[in-house]
C-alpha cells in the first residue's frame, strides 16, 4: 500500500473540502465581483478592503474570530445551528467555511479582472437589443469572463487544500472530519521520524495542486477555441 | 480617454488598498519589541515550550533583574523549536516538554548534555469549564468519560500522536481504560493551550491539559489529576544549544535550577524534580 489509512482519509477529506469551499464560495464570488467592476457606490473601498482581509490577516485571526463567532458559544454559530440544522463546530463544513474564506479574495480578484475586462459596449448593444440588466449578465458577461472564473475557482481550490492556520484554529484536528492533508503532514512534523510521510504527502498536495491549474489551462484553451471556431 | 481611465481605476485601486491598510494597522494595535542597545552583549536568546508561557517569561524578568542580561524568550510547540534549533537557529537556550526532543537533538550533537538536566515536573488533569456543573471526577481504572461528554460534546487534547501533552492524554486515558470510548469524541489540538482555548471558551465541554495550564486559565475548573503513574513521567529537560557562544547560556541554565528559580516555577504550579 502506497499510503496509511489516516493519509488515505486526509487525502480525501481535503479534496471534499477543497471542492466544496471553492463551488459554494463560487456564486457570493462572482457576484462581489460583478459589484467591484460595475458598481460605483460610498464605501466600495471598504468593501473591496474587507474582501481582501483573509490575504493580510493572518490565518489564526481569520481561525479565532470564526470560533468565537460560528462556534457552540458563538451568535450566529447557535442561530444557524437552533434554526437551519447547520452547523460548523468540530466538522468538516468548518474545515470547508474556514478554507472558502481565505480564498475568496483570490476568487474575486480573478474574476474582477476578468469582468473589467469585459467590452462594455457588448453588453450596451445587448441592453439596446431588448435584453434586460439579467440576461445581459447571464448570456454576454458571464460567459466573456469564463477564464477568470476558471482561474480564480481553481486558485480558490489550491488555496483551500493548503489552508492550514484557519481551519486547526477553528475545528481542531479531527481525522475524517477536520484532519486535512496540511493538517496531517503537519502532525507528521510534530514527531521525531515523520520525515517519509511527510514527503509522500508532500508530493501528494504537488500533485494535485499542479493538476488544478493544469486542468484550468486546458478548460480556458479549450473555451478560447471554441469562440474561435 | 483611456489613459484618463487607467489613471482612474489606478486610483481606485489605490483607494482600496489605503482602506486595507488602515483597517490592517487598526487590526493589528501596537507591538512592543525590546530591541537591545548598541552596547552591552546581545540579549541571550531561549527557545522554550509553549506550556511555560507565563513562567519563563517571570523567570526571565527575575533574572534580567539580577544579572542585567537581556533575555528573550520564544515560546512555540517543542517539535517546531527543536527543528529549528536543528536547521541553526541562532538559541542559546532550549528548554523542551518532553525528553523526546531533547534527545533527538542530543543525538545529533545540537546541545551541550554536560548541562541539560531535568528541570521541571508537570501533572496531567481533567478540565471542564469553570460555570460547568459537572461533578469531580475520581480519574481510576475503569473511569468513564462518555456522560460528561453528553451527545456530541468533544473531548480537547494536544495532538495525541505527536504533542508531549497529547502523548501523555493517551497513555493516561489508555492505562484507565477510557481510550476506546473517548478516542472518536476528540478534538485534537495543535498545541496543548489551544486544547485549553477550547475548553475556556466552551467548545468542548471536557479538555486534558497541565495544571499548570489549568492553573493559568481561570476560565477552567480542574475536575481530577490524572494519578502520576498512569502515564510516562512528564519532565521539562533545559540544555545550552551547542551552538551557542554567548558567554552567559551556562549561567542561565544554571540559574534556572537555583532556589531563585524554583520558587517562580512553584508559583506557576509546576513540580519540582
Amino acid at each position: 500500500m502506497l499510503f496509511t489509512p489516516e493519509e488515505t482519509t486526509a487525502i480525501a477529506l481535503s479534496l471534499k473540502v477543497a471542492v466544496a469551499a471553492s463551488l459554494a464560495s463560487l456564486p457570493l464570488g462572482i457576484a462581489t465581483a460583478w459589484v467591484l467592476a460595475r458598481v460605483d457606490f460610498v464605501g466600495k473601498s471598504l468593501l473591496d478592503a474587507l474582501v481582501h482581509l483573509p490575504l493580510v490577516l493572518p490565518p489564526v485571526v481569520v481561525g479565532y474570530a470564526l470560533l468565537v463567532t460560528f462556534g457552540h458559544g458563538g451568535a450566529a454559530g447557535r442561530f444557524l445551528s437552533e434554526h437551519l440544522g447547520i452547523s460548523f463546530a468540530f466538522r468538516w463544513t468548518g474545515a470547508a467555511l474556514a478554507s472558502a474564506i481565505m480564498g475568496f479574495p483570490l476568487l474575486v480578484r480573478a474574476i474582477r479582472l476578468a469582468i473589467e475586462s469585459v467590452d462594455r459596449r457588448l453588453e450596451q448593444a445587448a441592453a439596446t437589443l431588448g435584453a434586460n440588466p439579467l440576461r445581459v449578465f447571464f448570456t454576454v458577461t458571464l460567459p466573456l469572463s469564463w477564464p477568470g472564473i476558471v482561474a480564480g475557482t481553481v486558485l480558490a481550490f489550491a488555496k483551500a487544500l493548503g489552508e492550514f492556520g484557519a481551519t486547526i484554529t477553528f475545528v481542531s484536528s479531527i481525522p475524517g472530519q477536520t484532519r486535512t492533508l496540511s493538517s496531517e503532514i503537519y502532525g507528521l512534523m510534530q514527531a521525531p521520524g515523520g520525515e517519509s510521510g511527510i514527503w509522500r504527502l508532500a508530493v501528494v498536495a504537488v500533485v494535485i495542486s499542479l493538476a488544478a491549474l493544469l486542468a484550468s489551462e486546458w478548460l480556458v484553451r479549450r473555451q478560447r477555441r471554441g469562440e474561435r471556431d | 480617454m483611456p489613459g484618463r481611465r487607467a489613471v482612474a481605476a489606478l486610483r481606485r485601486r489605490l483607494r482600496g488598498l489605503a482602506a486595507a491598510t488602515a483597517l490592517l494597522l487598526a487590526a493589528c494595535g501596537g507591538g512592543e519589541r525590546p530591541a537591545p542597545g548598541p552596547e552591552g552583549p546581545p540579549p541571550l536568546v531561549v527557545f522554550a515550550a509553549a506550556s511555560l508561557t507565563e513562567s519563563m517569561d517571570a523567570a526571565a524578568r527575575a533574572y534580567t533583574a539580577r544579572s542585567g542580561q537581556a533575555v528573550q524568550v520564544s515560546f512555540a510547540g517543542s517539535p517546531a523549536l527543536a527543528r529549528q534549533i536543528a536547521q541553526q537557529a541562532p538559541a542559546d537556550v532550549f528548554v523542551s516538554a518532553d525528553t523526546d526532543w531533547m534527545d533527538w537533538l542530543q543525538q545529533r550533537g545540537l546541545v551541550d548534555p554536560a548541562s541539560r538536566s531535568g528541570l521541571l515536573g508537570n501533572a496531567l488533569v481533567l478540565v471542564a469549564h469553570v460555570d460547568d456543573p459537572a461533578p469531580e471526577v475520581a480519574l481510576a481504572p475503569g473511569v468513564d468519560l462518555s456522560p460528561l461528554l453528553g451527545d456530541d460534546g468533544r473531548l480537547a487534547v494536544a495532538l495525541t500522536a505527536s504533542v508531549p501533552a497529547g502523548k501523555h492524554a493517551r497513555a493516561a486515558l489508555e492505562s484507565l481504560g477510557a481510550w476506546p470510548s473517548v478516542q472518536p469524541r476528540l478534538a485534537e489540538t495543535e498545541n496543548v493551550r489551544a486544547a485549553l482555548l477550547l475548553v475556556a471558551r466552551g467548545e468542548a465541554p471536557l479538555g486534558v491539559v497541565y495544571a499548570t495550564d489549568a492553573k493559568a486559565e481561570p476560565r477552567v475548573r480542574v475536575l481530577g489529576t490524572f494519578p502520576p503513574d498512569s502515564h510516562p513521567e512528564i519532565v521539562y529537560p533545559v540544555a545550552r544549544v551547542a551552538a551557542s557562544r554567548h558567554p552567559m547560556a551556562g549561567d542561565f541554565v544554571q540559574w534556572l535550577g537555583s532556589p531563585e528559580a524554583a520558587a517562580i516555577f512553584l508559583d506557576h504550579g509546576f513540580v519540582l524534580r
